[in-house]
Formats: structure tokens, C-alpha cells, sequence
């Protein structure tokens, strides 16, 4: 009986080291939730795609920003509109924020 | 102060073992008896684990539904965990199911014992025996004596323990086993019949003792494994529903053996190993999980270079080195960070709550924290957070301004003391988050941008000259 109580002492302790050692970060639901069937959350966008929509959000926005300053710069106090501007402006400021979201988060800054 | 420190604790050891000598009246606490314990205890590492297997008989006339046990007043303060779990079967085909474990009072106890209540899956009708097996940790259990030495000389400690198992039953027969991490042992008290063979002592075995008989015995033995003890750790879980999950932990390592008495010699340290600072360490794993991203290990002074990071696809091993070894009685304090996806530890329950699995305790193995701080910073937000622990923890909330933060950041924080490696385990925390607040971070940049550009147009359009253009 002595000897039983051995090995089921080496047992519970070979099972608690065990449980120790294997990483027990497995990347799966708890068992109560496995049973409702939890989804993992993850991001809205891949996450791949960050970099590239970063740098194509930006240069669209900079091209905007462009045309809105030429059209500043050429068109004299008369014919100047000023729906046209502030849409141009809105449309700059969408793409130039969403760019540089994207290239917070490309860079690592999970905001 | 050390003699009378020791006098005074005998003193309160004789005075206990005088008051089990009385008769114990007879309670409900009776009507169980132990037929046969064995006590395993290991002494290996800086953390005391026993193992203790009782088979216990209902001597009463009802059923019994509980079994309780109790740790004399010095134990129960360095209790880190207790597990015990029913032992049915035979030999090979033994299963094992675990039992919930709870602390209770008993009014009847001995001054400051403490008491834990097993509660049995199916009650113990009179007359039959069952099988528990319990597992319990303490920490700080084992005392460096002599409490300073130099640096070529190994390190012994002292272990207090009874010989007899306090148990608020009548044990028919008992037997204690000890084993200790080396052949070394100077002295062991002697409670007849003792053993002693190699590595293991042996307590035993004794006939017929009462409720709550208690003979204390000291071992005073070498213990050189790294007595790692992290004093304080906090750690900041940081989610971030853009797909990351970052954290950081500020660690305060000290040694927790014997303190190191004279001068630190670095050319005996390097130039003899086996001889100079046995009882030292100079490196500790922590394991990470897998697909860690972006690790880092630094203090106040800057990056500290000497780590090694391992990862496969199941888990990641991060091998750091502090600036200095630790002798007894030295510190040091460090930051290890590192980013998680998200998908692996975030997700989404039925009842549309989001809940962080995620694991509690140090990831250093071999080491037992003083004060463990876990705190989850959830986004901007979030509403009801609750945390599910399978142990006890104080928590509270806070806020944190991080980025683009308006209104901060909720943080749940949970707190525990004396945290071995066993609590080791996943933690949930729901709350509820609306996706729709995901997109307050890039409308500020957006809005921001925009008033530039409102600014540009109304300083374009408005007209300061005096004269009529």
C-alpha cells in the first residue's frame, strides 16, 4: 500500500510539474466557453494589409491636399468656391486620418 | 535576538503540543477518523511541496459530507495553494477527480491553526472509507541558518514541520517522508522511530495519535537551488482591438537564501564555479506563449543584451541574464515586455461579451512572488468588466490615458500575494464593447486634420485690409 501511495505522490507531482512546464498559454477557449462556441475577436482589417493601405491612403490624401492647395493658390477671390474647397478639404483630411492611423499601427503603435 | 526569536516560537510549539494532550471534547469533527495518512513533503526547491494521502473512515451514525484539515498558525501564513482531489480505483486504473477546497472556521481548533474544508462529490455514508489525495505549497518555509555566508560556502536551511500530521481527526497511523534536495543533512530532530536513508527522512510510522497532535521537529539540511523570490511584479496586459495584445511586466528579483557576508570576489566566482557562489543563480527562464512578437529586457539603466529568445510553434522561451548574479540578499529590477495577436487570447461569447483569456502568474518557472499585480487595460469603451479567477484575488478598477484617449482607458486590477508557479493558470475577463466605438480613434485624426484644413480656407477667405480691395 506504501508503495501505491509512491507513485501516485510521484504521480501528482509529475502532473503538476508537467503542467508547469508545458506551456499552458494554449491559445484555445475555456473549457466552459469551448462549449458555447466562442469566436476569436480579431482586428477589422488584416493586419498584413497595414503597411499597404497605410502608404496608399497617405499618398492619395498628400495628392488631395495637393489639388487643394493649387486650387487656393490659382484661383483669385471671384471665382473661388467655397463648397468646392471644403469638400476638397474633407475628402484630404478622410484619407490623410485613416493614413495615419495605418501607419501608427504599421509602426507598431497599436492605438 | 535570533535565540530568543527561536526560544519564543519553541515556547509556542510546547505550549501547543501541551494543549493537544488535553482531551479534546468530542464534536462533529469526531465522527470521522483517519485509518492511514502518508505525508510526502519535498524539499528540493525553495518552495516545500506535500503530498499528503489520507484514507478516511466515517465512524459516525450520519453521512459525512466534508473532510477537514488544518496547518498549525506558521504554516498557514506561507500557504500558496491547496488542491486535493478523490483517489478511486486500483493501480493502474486509478482516476482521479478533483475536490473543491475552501477555508473555514472551526471554532473548536487549537489558537491560530487554520482550517480547510474538502467537500466530497458523493458523502461518506457510515461505516465506508475513501481515499484523498491533497497537494498543498508553502513558501518562505525554509530559513537560512547560518543566515549569512561567504561566498565560497554552501547553503543550509532549516525546516520546521511536526512529525505528527495536525489533522482536527484521530490518525490510526501515520507516516511522514522528507525528502531533501542533497545527502547532506546536518541534524534532524529525532521522534522515534526515525529513519534516515540517502536523500529521504522518514517519520514513522505512529500508532493511534488524537485530533490536533503536534511534535515539532527541525531538519536542518543543504538547499543550494536558486531561492528566486520576485518581491513585486506588476503586470499590464494592454488589448488592443487593432490585433494586438501588448504586455509589460516591471519585476523586483531579489535572492531570498542566505545573505552574502564579505566581499564579493568576481575571480573566484569565474575561475572556480563548483566551489565559489553554489547557491547563486544567474539566469531564469520565463516561458512565453507562442507568436510573440516584439520582446524586450530592460531596466532604468537601458537594454540589457544578455537574454536568449527560443520560439517554436507552441511556446516561446526567453532566457534572460541579469546585469549581476544574485547572491543572497541582492536585488535587481528589470521590464521584460512583448506583444501578443490578438485572435489567440481575445474572443467573442455567445451572450455578445468579449472575454480576455489570458494566463495569471509569472512566467519566471522555479519562482515564488511576494505580490503579484495583474492589471488589464481594456479600450476605450468597454463597460462592465468582471473578472473569473479560479482563486481568490482582490481586485479594483482604475483608468489609464493612453493613446488617442479621451475619456481613458478602464483598468481592472487584480492582486494576489504569494504566487507560486502552480497559479500558473488562464483567467477570463468579459466586458462589453460596442465596434462602433473602434472607430473614435481615426475620426479624431480625421477631425483633426480637417480643422487644419478649415483653417487654411477661413484664413484665405477673410478679409483684413482697411482699404476696400
Amino acid at each position: 500500500q506504501l508503495r501505491l501511495s509512491v507513485n501516485a505522490a510521484r504521480d501528482f507531482t509529475l502532473r503538476i510539474q508537467r503542467q508547469n512546464r508545458a506551456s499552458p498559454h494554449s491559445p484555445s477557449p475555456p473549457p466552459a466557453a469551448a462549449a458555447m462556441a466562442s469566436k476569436p475577436v480579431t482586428a477589422p482589417v488584416p493586419i498584413t494589409w497595414y503597411p499597404t493601405l497605410a502608404v496608399f491612403m497617405l499618398s492619395i490624401g498628400l495628392l488631395i491636399t495637393a489639388s487643394f492647395f493649387i486650387y487656393e493658390a490659382t484661383s483669385s477671390r471671384k471665382t473661388r468656391s467655397l463648397p468646392k474647397e471644403l469638400t476638397t478639404g474633407a475628402l484630404a483630411s478622410f484619407f490623410l486620418g485613416f493614413g495615419s492611423l495605418f501607419l501608427l499601427l504599421a509602426s507598431g503603435v497599436y492605438v | 535576538m535570533e535565540a530568543s526569536l527561536r526560544a519564543q516560537r519553541t515556547a509556542a510549539l510546547l505550549i501547543f503540543a501541551f494543549l493537544s494532550l488535553l482531551a479534546v471534547s468530542s464534536s462533529a469533527a469526531q465522527e470521522i477518523q483517519i485509518l492511514n495518512a502518508e505525508r510526502r513533503i519535498d524539499l528540493s526547491s525553495q518552495i516545500a511541496i506535500v503530498f499528503l494521502t489520507l484514507k478516511v473512515e466515517n465512524t459516525g451514525k450520519a453521512a459525512a459530507s466534508e473532510v477537514l484539515l488544518s496547518f498549525p498558525p506558521t504554516e498557514a501564513d506561507h500557504l500558496a495553494e491547496v488542491k486535493a482531489q478523490a483517489a478511486s480505483g486500483k493501480k493502474r486504473k486509478k482516476t482521479h477527480v478533483p475536490l473543491d477546497v475552501k477555508p473555514t472556521d472551526v471554532p473548536d481548533a487549537p489558537k491560530g491553526a487554520k482550517c480547510f474544508r474538502i467537500a466530497l462529490l458523493n458523502p461518506l455514508s457510515p461505516g465506508e472509507t475513501s481515499t484523498i489525495e491533497v497537494l498543498y505549497m508553502l513558501t518562505h518555509s525554509m530559513e537560512p541558518f547560518p543566515a549569512e555566508i561567504s561566498q565560497s560556502e554552501p547553503q543550509l536551511v532549516y525546516y520546521r514541520d511536526s512529525a505528527y500530521i495536525l489533522s482536527p481527526y484521530r490518525i490510526k497511523q501515520q507516516t511522514t517522508f522528507i525528502k531533501t534536495p542533497s545527502t547532506n543533512v546536518l541534524s534532524f530532530s529525532r521522534v522515534e522511530p526515525t529513519n534516515r536513508a540517502g536523500m529521504e527522512l522518514k517519520y514513522g510510522p505512529y500508532e493511534d495519535r488524537p485530533a490536533y497532535s503536534f511534535s515539532p521537529v527541525l531538519v536542518h539540511f543543504e538547499n543550494n537551488n536558486p531561492f528566486a523570490v520576485v518581491e513585486e511584479l506588476v503586470r499590464e496586459v494592454e488589448i488592443s482591438h487593432w490585433g494586438n495584445l501588448q504586455i509589460t511586466e516591471h519585476y523586483t528579483l531579489a535572492h531570498g537564501g542566505a545573505k552574502l557576508k564579505g566581499v564579493f570576489s568576481r575571480v573566484d566566482y569565474q575561475s572556480r564555479p563548483g566551489a565559489s557562489g553554489v547557491s547563486s543563480f544567474k539566469n531564469l527562464l520565463a516561458r512565453l506563449p507562442a507568436r510573440v512578437h516584439s520582446v524586450y529586457y530592460r531596466d532604468e539603466i537601458g537594454n540589457i543584451s544578455s537574454s536568449r529568445l527560443r520560439t517554436d510553434s507552441r511556446k516561446s522561451e526567453l532566457e534572460i541574464e541579469p546585469r549581476y548574479p544574485l547572491f543572497g540578499g541582492w536585488k535587481s529590477t528589470f521590464v521584460i515586455g512583448y506583444g501578443l495577436p490578438l485572435e489567440d487570447f481575445l474572443f467573442e461569447s455567445t451572450d455578445g461579451k468579449r472575454y480576455l483569456n489570458f494566463t495569471f502568474g509569472c512566467p519566471l518557472s522555479g519562482t515564488v512572488v511576494d505580490k503579484l499585480t495583474v492589471k488589464v487595460v481594456l479600450p476605450e469603451g468597454s463597460k462592465d468588466p468582471s473578472a473569473v479567477v479560479p482563486f481568490p484575488v482582490e481586485q479594483h478598477m482604475e483608468t489609464k490615458y493612453s493613446y488617442l484617449d479621451v475619456v481613458g482607458r478602464p483598468v481592472l486590477v487584480l492582486e494576489k500575494k504569494n504566487v507560486v508557479p502552480e497559479h500558473n493558470t488562464l483567467f477570463q475577463v468579459y466586458y462589453s464593447f460596442n465596434p462602433v466605438f473602434m472607430l473614435a480613434e481615426p475620426l479624431m485624426l480625421v477631425s483633426t486634420v480637417f480643422f487644419l484644413f478649415a483653417a487654411c480656407v477661413a484664413y484665405l477667405h477673410i478679409d483684413v485690409s482697411i482699404r476696400k480691395r
